[in-house]
């Protein structure tokens, strides 16, 4: 077997690999993709009603409504500037969920209701932040 | 006093370097030895000084000084004294000095270790190592100083605390062990350098730094399985790898660096691949500085991220200059790098260990690809995507399966050529194993991925067995040993190989444990106490929620009893609910924090999250999820560690 034989077959080798890799990248998986695209509420009237996205924004201040039936079960507000969204979320609601919270939300958009399926908050972390609010109150206290 | 001495030696070290490398080049002009010595000193000072400005950033953490910046910011009165030790690592400058820490240790091994000995390397290798530290003692002297002072105006009476989710003896051990694998690919990236600059490319330096290679490996894998390990444990969303962009930091040089300790054992044993060696080496060491990049610059949110900050630029100049170097050393060493021998034929296999780098190097291409994607597609398109497990899982499970097959046809192969007897008589057992599970899984219904790993992961084992047993066999007849005296034997006359496939086997295991992913089950409830809810073939009750109140925390308890359907009690599983700083007047200052309980058996873990609590309604909201076969994970994670350890340990006879 020459050297030539050996080239050509990592080469053919390699461009399968990349033939794959950018197949996938072209044609995700439809139920489960892996890519997601991020979209200002501006944006969202244009988009297919399958297409998974992904939101952010802030918690409208007194939106927050709890399904008496189902408690894992809430609907509010999302805000951007000028923009809302109405939003359904079922599951498990973060900690840090509450009025004017920032959050990014991960569904689809159906007849003016964004239904989703994940909630994140982003979190405030008292560990990047500044130091004048944790030195107010004593250590002792805590 | 002390944080002004550290920054004094911080400075006084990041001159030294540069003396250092001045001293070296000198040497190199002059040949003159007395340069050589007093660089060679002058490197050791640098080492030093860089050892002493951590362990006085330790002091100042310890006695919680929160003049320095530093300390008030991840550290406060309550943080327990180990937690205090462990904040070292836990913050972006802490973390960098960390890095400049342990490259100073292995920088004063390897400057004591071969102090006498490669003279022709020596010079070079001390360069780059100074080079890479004055690199680091920049960053912590200009952009990130651990030693800056608060800039407050008013006195820092406490400290905001570590972070909960940092507070987790796997936590405390995670990042060191990562950062001894990271780190440590910078010695064999300096001898690799040195051996281009100085034409010196036979299989010499190739021998001194497989071994420092396999540290780093070593430390790298184990660093990678701590982190899932702390995942899986700690953050609470039932998996141990979500494919975050550090995740894919820390794997991309890992990918890269397995593939080099293969393809390295040709250039030893056959003197073939020299530039691809090189290649690989280099990129290995480019990866792991890239890796460090993306956790410390914050250009990807992620856990691991810190804020945003500016070591982007310094990092990327620092990237595009090792790129420039190395590209152009191997260009214009590029004719010294001729194999002296081709392969011969596809069964051989040298073409196996071909094919498995070849393999690796696509995987990295892929978690490189999806990793900064994000990043390309809002430069071109203007378009903000994330990329999520699934694109890595997509991509990946395909090739990893090959990657497992290559896993157990390699040994099998004999070197040059496999004569077709030596086929049939190699792979007969091994396939006809995996055939066997094969139609066994086809029958029990599995139609996914697994219907290949499983029977692949049969032929694996059949294979190494088959190694075992065959070297076994022959120690017994010959030297008429006991099986198991043979087999000490075996693995101690020729620990590199047998550790190698001790290694495998773990590999193996982990497969067996990523393969049961693919039955992964979930599902979130409110409950109240008293009421019982079914999910996955058992009845999940909630006996009662109970508040403690613990030093830095205050946590309620659920008591939840799982049932199987013969009404047989399995488990009682206690998943908490903490607050800490509960007492903070700020509400947004309070952390919540959930505190999971793991079920685990050989086939299945059942795995509790207790989200959310509403006491008043004696609600408990929880989430449980029935992952299968997650156990072999971390198995295999021990059994990788293991073999790595014998292929290291130092034979009794010197080599």
């Amino acid at each position: 077997m020459n050297k030539k034989k050996v080239t050509i077959t990592i080469i053919a080798l390699s461009f399968l690999a990349f033939a794959w890799i950018g197949y996938i990248t072209l044609n995700p998986d439809q139920e489960n993709p892996g890519m997601i695209r991020f979209l200002s509420l501006a944006d969202i009237q244009t988009v297919n009603q399958t297409e998974r996205i992904r939101l952010g924004g802030l918690v409208s201040p007194g939106t927050i409504l709890v399904s008496e039936q189902n408690l894992l079960e809430c609907k509010f507000h999302l805000e951007q500037g000028e923009h809302t969204v109405p939003v359904q979320f079922i599951g498990t609601r973060p900690d840090l969920f509450k009025d004017e919270a920032e959050v990014i939300v991960e569904g689809i958009f159906v007849d003016g209701l964004f239904k989703a399926d994940q909630l994140q908050t982003k979190c405030a972390s008292r560990y990047e932040g500044d130091l004048r609010d944790e030195s107010s109150y004593k250590s002792e206290a805590i | 006093m002390t944080p002004v001495l550290g920054s004094i030696s911080l400075s006084l070290a990041l001159g030294i370097s540069a003396v250092s490398i001045l001293l070296f080049s000198l040497f190199l002009k002059s040949e003159d030895y007395r340069f050589y010595l007093a660089g060679w000193r002058a490197a050791l000072s640098v080492s030093v000084l860089s050892i002493l400005a951590t362990f006085f950033l330790l002091n100042e953490l310890l006695i919680s000084n929160f003049d320095i910046k530093y300390v008030a910011h991840y550290t406060s009165l309550e943080t327990p004294t180990f937690y205090k030790i462990t904040a070292l690592w836990a913050g972006q400058s802490g973390s960098l000095l960390f890095w400049l820490f342990i490259l100073s240790v292995y920088s004063l091994i390897v400057l004591a270790q071969y102090k006498n000995s490669f003279t022709k390397l020596m010079p070079w290798v001390s360069i780059v190592l100074v080079a890479v530290q004055s690199f680091f003692l920049i960053l912590v002297n200009f952009v990130e100083n651990p030693f800056s002072p608060t800039d407050a105006d008013f006195v820092v009476v406490n400290g905001n605390g570590l972070n909960p989710l940092l507070q987790n003896l796997t936590m405390a051990i995670h990042p060191p062990t990562l950062y001894l694998g990271y780190v440590g690919f910078t010695v064999p990236f300096a001898f690799a350098i040195a051996a281009l600059v100085t034409k010196d490319t036979g299989s010499l330096w190739v021998r001194s730094i497989r071994r420092w290679t396999l540290i780093a490996w070593l430390f790298q894998s184990g660093g990678i399985i701590l982190g899932g390990w702390w995942a899986y444990q700690e953050l609470g969303w039932g998996g141990y790898w979500a494919w975050d962009p550090v995740e894919n930091a820390s794997f991309m040089p890992w990918l890269t660096g397995t593939a080099f300790l293969h393809s390295i054992i040709i250039q030893e044993k056959k003197g073939m691949l020299k530039t691809w060696n090189m290649i690989l080496i280099l990129l290995t060491f480019t990866l792991c500085i890239f890796g460090t990049f993306l956790t410390r610059s914050g250009v990807m949110s992620s856990v691991h991220s810190f804020a945003v900050s500016n070591l982007g630029p310094v990092f990327l100049g620092f990237i595009a200059i090792l790129l420039v170097v190395c590209t152009f050393l191997i260009i214009i060493r590029f004719p010294i790098l001729k194999s002296e021998k081709q392969i011969e034929s596809f069964t051989s296999r040298e073409s196996g260990f071909l094919f498995n780098n070849v393999i690796f190097c696509v995987i990295c291409f892929a978690v490189f690809w999806g990793t900064i994607f994000p990043v390309l597609s809002e430069a071109i398109r203007g378009e903000k995507i994330t990329v999520g497990a699934p694109f890595f899982n997509q991509v990946n499970v395909p090739i990893g399966l090959m990657l497992l097959f290559l896993t157990g046809v390699g040994p099998l192969l004999v070197w040059r050529r496999t004569s077709k007897e030596a086929f049939i008589k190699n792979f007969t057992i091994p396939v006809l194993t995996g055939l066997v599970i094969f139609v066994f899984c086809f029958s029990m219904g599995l139609r996914n991925a697994t219907l290949i790993s499983f029977p692949l992961c049969g032929f694996v084992t059949m294979a190494i067995l088959i190694e075992f047993q065959r070297g076994i066999k022959s120690r017994v007849t010959r030297f008429n040993e006991s099986f198991l005296g043979a087999l000490k034997m075996l693995i101690s006359k020729n620990r590199s190989r047998y550790g190698g496939y001790i290694v495998h086997l773990g590999i193996m295991f982990m497969f067996i444990g990523f393969s049961g992913n693919a039955f992964d089950s979930e599902t979130e409830f409110a409950i109240k106490t008293g009421e019982t809810k079914e999910f996955g073939g058992y009845n999940f009750e909630l006996v009662n929620i109970q508040p403690i109140e613990r030093p830095n925390h205050i946590a309620w308890i659920a008591g939840l009893n799982v049932w199987n359907f013969h009404h047989e009690l399995v488990t009682t599983l206690f998943p908490e609910k903490r607050v800490y700083f509960y007492k903070d007047p700020n509400p947004d200052k309070r952390q919540p924090h959930s505190e999971l309980d793991i079920y685990s058996t050989l086939n299945k873990d059942i795995y509790s999250i207790f989200s959310g609590v509403d006491m008043e309604q004696q609600i408990a909201y929880l989430k449980i999820m029935i992952n299968p076969l997650v156990w072999w994970v971390w198995f295999g994670g021990y059994v990788l560690i293991f073999g790595t350890m014998i292929s290291l340990w130092p034979a009794k006879d010197s080599e």
